[in-house]
């Protein structure tokens, strides 16, 4: 376990001083394998690298008894690699006596004598991003004209092909959806819709308690659509605009 | 972060009666700063105070009704209590600038009652049954 330090241990209370010394003198097994990152000194051309220096992993794996690391040094004597390191007899303490195992049993212990972080939900909620995707929309210009005009962008791109759109000629000549339904059983809340609409029209609002009974009050259309835009353009405009300097 | 002497405080703070509503609602005795009141009545307070509460604590809704549910709560007070915006919408100018005049009131989930949404079609059928229309004869 070359990267478990016992540092991980975060001792608490009166098992501060115990566990402190324990720590350190747990030995750490630095090393378990040889690694591949030093180059060999070697006279003849290496076929195995190509000219960029890469080399893939199946060539190593090929060619594992060849790449194992030799390091020498100035007189030519061979260095050993795992001088210094813990000692057959150290790892195979760890791997024997499961020190790991206990060393995860005591987070758990500590975890148990640390206050709770449990959230009462419906009284208390856990943060929320403003960009967080949630029920659909459809908004209104502050003139209170629909924004939607009918471009079938949303539907074009939607994954899963939630969205349907009929639109017509208006009486004033614009074009405007006669049908705007999403099935929210089919969507996956991925917010493509809402960065594909060119005039901001739907929109994923941040209201996630829109559960129901039946099936059948999932499958919105163009007025419950817009109803919820009217009801939540406050949150929604304000969202959008602490969220536009990076959009 | 949880305590006894937390508890005894809060309970000293907001008096026994308030003490015994929150045991029948949140179920734990909870003291901080009245922030606001929506129009339905949602009573809000707030307590940063990090001896007292653990992060996702620190804002909280007494709800008026006794069958209380999360979306009763108004968008505007949703985002201060999601922790979207940092100031409550009395104190947010920017949710009280984006407030528009045709804004439909807020209702809360009505799934399961009378009230629930119930889909229907927005578009003209496109397929019509036929219906023969014959000049009388002469």
């Amino acid at each position: 376990m070359p990267f478990l330090q016992p540092r991980l241990l975060v001792p608490v209370g009166v098992f501060r001083s115990i566990a402190a010394t324990h720590a350190r003198a747990l030995p750490i097994s630095r090393r378990l394998q040889s690694t591949h990152t030093h180059r060999q000194p070697q006279s003849t051309p290496n076929y195995l690298e190509s000219a960029d220096g890469l080399i893939s992993d199946l060539t190593i794996r090929k060619h594992h008894r060849e790449r194992t690391p030799r390091k020498f040094d100035a007189h030519g004597n061979e260095l050993d690699a795992y001088k210094g390191g813990p000692s057959a007899i150290d790892k195979a303490v760890h791997l024997f006596f499961f020190t790991e195992i206990l060393r995860g049993m005591w987070i758990v212990l500590e975890q148990f004598f640390r206050p709770p972080y449990t959230i009462s939900y419906p009284f208390e909620k856990g943060p929320l991003s403003p960009r967080f995707r949630g029920e659909h929309a459809l908004r209104r210009y502050p003139s209170g004209e629909e924004r939607c005009i009918a471009c079938k962008l949303c539907e074009a791109i939607c994954p899963a092909q939630a969205i349907t759109i009929e639109s017509e000629a208006r009486m004033d000549g614009s074009r405007r959806t006669t049908k705007y339904d999403i099935d929210m059983t089919k969507c996956i809340y991925c917010g493509f819709c809402q960065e594909a609409c060119p005039v901001d029209a739907i929109v994923e609002t941040q209201n996630q308690e829109f559960s129901t009974e039946t099936r059948e009050e999932l499958l919105y259309n163009k007025e419950k659509l817009l109803a919820n835009g009217d009801r939540a353009e406050a949150e929604i405009a304000a969202n959008l605009h602490s969220d536009h300097v990076y959009r | 972060m949880p305590s006894l002497q937390r508890y005894l405080r809060s309970i000293y703070r907001v008096g026994f009666r308030a003490w015994w509503r929150q045991l029948q609602y949140i179920g734990d005795a909870k003291s901080g700063r009245f922030v606001g009141q929506d129009q339905f009545g949602n009573k809000y307070f707030e307590n940063y105070n990090a001896e007292e509460e653990v992060p996702g604590r620190q804002r909280w809704v007494d709800f008026a009704q006794h069958h209380y549910h999360a979306s009763q709560v108004p968008p505007e007070w949703h985002s201060w209590i999601s922790h979207i915006r940092k100031d409550p919408p009395t104190e947010d100018a920017m949710m009280t600038a984006s407030r528009q005049p045709w804004q439909q009131p807020w209702t809360e989930n009505l799934t399961g009652t009378r009230g629930a949404y119930k889909s229907y079609n927005t578009a003209a059928p496109k397929i019509n049954a036929w219906e023969p229309k014959s000049t009388p004869r002469a």
